[in-house]
C-alpha cells in the first residue's frame, strides 16, 4: 500500500520514457501532448485508486468483523449481567423467606402464649419460649452472616491478611470442639502434624472456616459416631482435613454443598441444623478470597471428610496468594 | 363429631404452635413435615381441609402435594389453604390459583401469608370446613 501510494505520486522515469520516443521541453518535463506519458501517468493513478480502494475495502472489512465481535461479546456481557441480576434477585428472596420464617414462628409462639392458648400449662410456655429464643438466635446468625458476606463482597482480594502460627489459630477451636463433641458423646480424635506451615490470612475468617467444618461434623453425627480431625503439612500447602461417620450426604446434593441456604434433606428431617446460618457457602466465600480449595466427598449414611488446603506462606514468596490445584 | 385438619410444614415450631391454635377452636389436627409424609398421613385418614406450606427445600414441595391431591378423585373435594412465608409478589415464581396446563398453577382454595393471627386462622379455615 505504502509502495503503491509513492509510486503514484512520483513522475516515470524520464529515462525509460525517452526510449519510447516520448517528448520533454527544455526542463526535461512531459510536454502536455505527450500521450504516452499521459497514458503513463493515468495508469498511475488508476492503479494508486484501485489500491486505496482495495485498502478502505479490507478495512471496512475489519470494521465489520471488528464490530460483529463487539456485538457477541456486549450480549454475552448482558447475559452475564442479566444471570448475576436475576441471582441477586433470587438471593434476597431468599433471604427474606430465611428472615421470615423463624420471624413467624416465633410470633406465633408469642401469640400462643401472650393470649392464654396454653392456660396454665407453665412447662409448655417455657419449652415454647426456650424455642423461640432459639429461632431469635437463628435469624441474628443468619443476619452476621449476610454481613460478613457484604463485607466479603466489597473486600475482595483487599482482605487484611497476616502470616498466621496455625496452632495458634487451631488450639481455640480444638478445645471447643473437644467439649462439643462430649457432649454430644461422639468420639473426637485430632492428629497435629509435626510441623504446621504459616499461612497468610485473616485470623477472624480462617478459624470461622476450621471451627464451621469440625462443627458440623460433630452435629451430623450420631451418639457414638466419631469425628477424626488432621491438621499438617501437605507438601507446599496446609491440609486440614475432617472425617466423620455421621448422616453422610446423598450423592445428588453433593454439588450443592456449598451454595447458600442449601441444607441437606437429612439435616432437615432431623432439624438439628438450627442457628447455622449461612453455614458451607460463607466457608467457601472465605476459602476462596484466602486462595485455598475445599472439597467435599461423602457416602450416605456412612460419613463424610471435608479437605481444606491452603499455601503455605514463604517470606518474599507467592505463598498464600496462588491457586491451588491439587483439588481432590 | 371434630373436623380433621392436616398441617403439612417443615418449620417445627409454627406446627406446633398452629396445633395449639386448632385445637383451642375444637378441631382435630395432625401433621406431616414434608410432602412425602403429607400423602402417608393422607392415605391414613381423610382430613377436611389441609394446610400446607410452600416448603421450597424439601423433597416433594407444597406445590407437589396440592398438585397431588387435587389430581386424586379421593383426595380432590379436600380444601386446601395454603400458608406460607413466601411472598407472592416478591417471589420469582408467582402461583396462580387458575388451573392450567403449566406448572405454577397453585391448586389451593386459599391462600395465608405468615405470619397469620390467631383469628385470622381460625376464620379463615371455618370458611373453607363443610359444615
Amino acid at each position: 500500500m505504502k509502495n503503491n501510494q509513492q509510486q503514484g505520486s512520483g513522475a516515470p522515469e524520464p529515462a525509460a520514457r525517452s526510449a519510447d520516443g516520448a517528448k520533454r521541453n527544455q526542463y526535461g518535463k512531459y510536454e502536455p501532448y505527450d500521450t504516452v506519458g499521459h497514458l503513463a501517468r493515468i495508469r498511475d493513478w488508476h492503479d494508486d485508486f484501485e489500491s486505496r480502494i482495495d485498502s478502505l475495502i479490507s478495512y471496512l472489512q475489519e470494521m465489520a468483523s471488528r464490530s460483529k465481535q463487539a456485538r457477541v461479546e456486549c450480549s454475552r456481557n448482558y447475559s452475564k449481567i442479566a444471570d448475576l441480576t436475576r441471582a441477586k434477585t433470587r438471593f434476597t428472596y431468599e433471604v427474606s423467606h430465611e428472615i421470615k420464617a423463624p420471624l413467624a414462628a416465633v410470633y406465633n409462639i408469642l401469640n400462643v402464649v401472650a393470649d392464654g392458648y396454653l392456660k396454665d400449662d407453665r412447662e409448655k410456655q417455657a419449652d415454647l419460649l426456650v424455642r423461640a429464643r432459639q429461632r431469635i438466635r437463628e435469624v441474628i446468625a443468619l443476619l452476621n452472616d449476610l454481613l460478613m458476606l457484604s463485607l466479603l463482597e466489597e473486600s475482595t482480594g483487599k482482605l487484611k491478611k497476616e502470616p498466621l502460627d496455625m496452632r495458634g489459630i487451631l488450639v481455640p477451636v480444638y478445645e471447643q470442639m473437644k467439649d462439643y463433641a462430649a457432649e454430644r458423646k461422639v468420639r473426637f480424635s485430632w492428629r497435629w502434624g509435626d510441623e504446621l506451615p504459616v499461612l497468610l490470612g485473616s485470623p477472624e475468617l480462617l478459624r470461622r472456616v476450621f471451627m464451621n467444618i469440625v462443627d458440623n461434623a460433630v452435629k451430623y453425627t450420631d451418639a457414638g459416631g466419631s469425628v477424626e480431625v488432621e491438621a499438617r503439612k501437605d507438601g507446599d500447602t496446609f491440609l486440614f482435613r475432617v472425617t466423620d461417620t455421621g448422616v453422610g450426604i446423598p450423592e445428588e446434593e453433593l454439588p450443592k454443598v456449598f451454595d447458600i441456604f442449601f441444607r441437606g434433606s437429612k439435616a432437615r428431617s432431623e432439624s438439628k441444623a438450627e442457628g447455622m446460618g449461612l453455614g458451607l457457602s460463607l466457608v467457601k466465600r472465605i476459602v476462596d478470597d484466602h486462595h485455598g480449595t475445599i472439597s467435599v466427598s461423602s457416602r450416605f449414611g456412612l460419613g463424610t471428610t471435608m479437605t481444606v488446603r491452603f499455601l503455605e506462606y514463604k517470606k518474599g514468596g507467592a505463598g498464600g496468594e496462588a491457586n491451588i490445584d491439587s483439588r481432590r | 363429631m371434630a373436623k380433621r385438619i392436616l398441617i403439612v410444614d417443615d418449620d417445627p415450631e409454627f406446627v406446633e404452635t398452629t396445633k395449639i391454635i386448632l385445637e383451642s377452636g375444637g378441631y382435630e389436627t395432625r401433621t406431616a413435615a414434608n410432602g412425602t409424609e403429607a400423602m402417608k398421613r393422607l392415605e391414613e385418614e381423610k382430613p377436611d381441609i389441609i394446610l400446607l406450606d410452600v416448603m421450597m427445600k424439601t423433597i416433594g414441595d407444597g406445590v407437589w402435594v396440592g398438585q397431588k391431591v387435587k389430581g386424586d378423585q379421593r383426595f380432590s373435594d379436600i380444601p386446601i389453604l395454603m400458608i406460607t412465608a413466601v411472598n407472592q409478589e416478591s417471589a420469582n415464581r408467582s402461583f396462580h390459583l387458575d388451573p392450567g396446563a403449566d406448572g405454577d398453577y397453585l391448586p389451593v382454595d386459599g391462600f395465608l401469608e405468615k405470619p397469620v393471627e390467631p383469628d385470622v386462622l381460625l376464620r379463615e379455615v371455618g370458611k373453607l370446613v363443610k359444615s
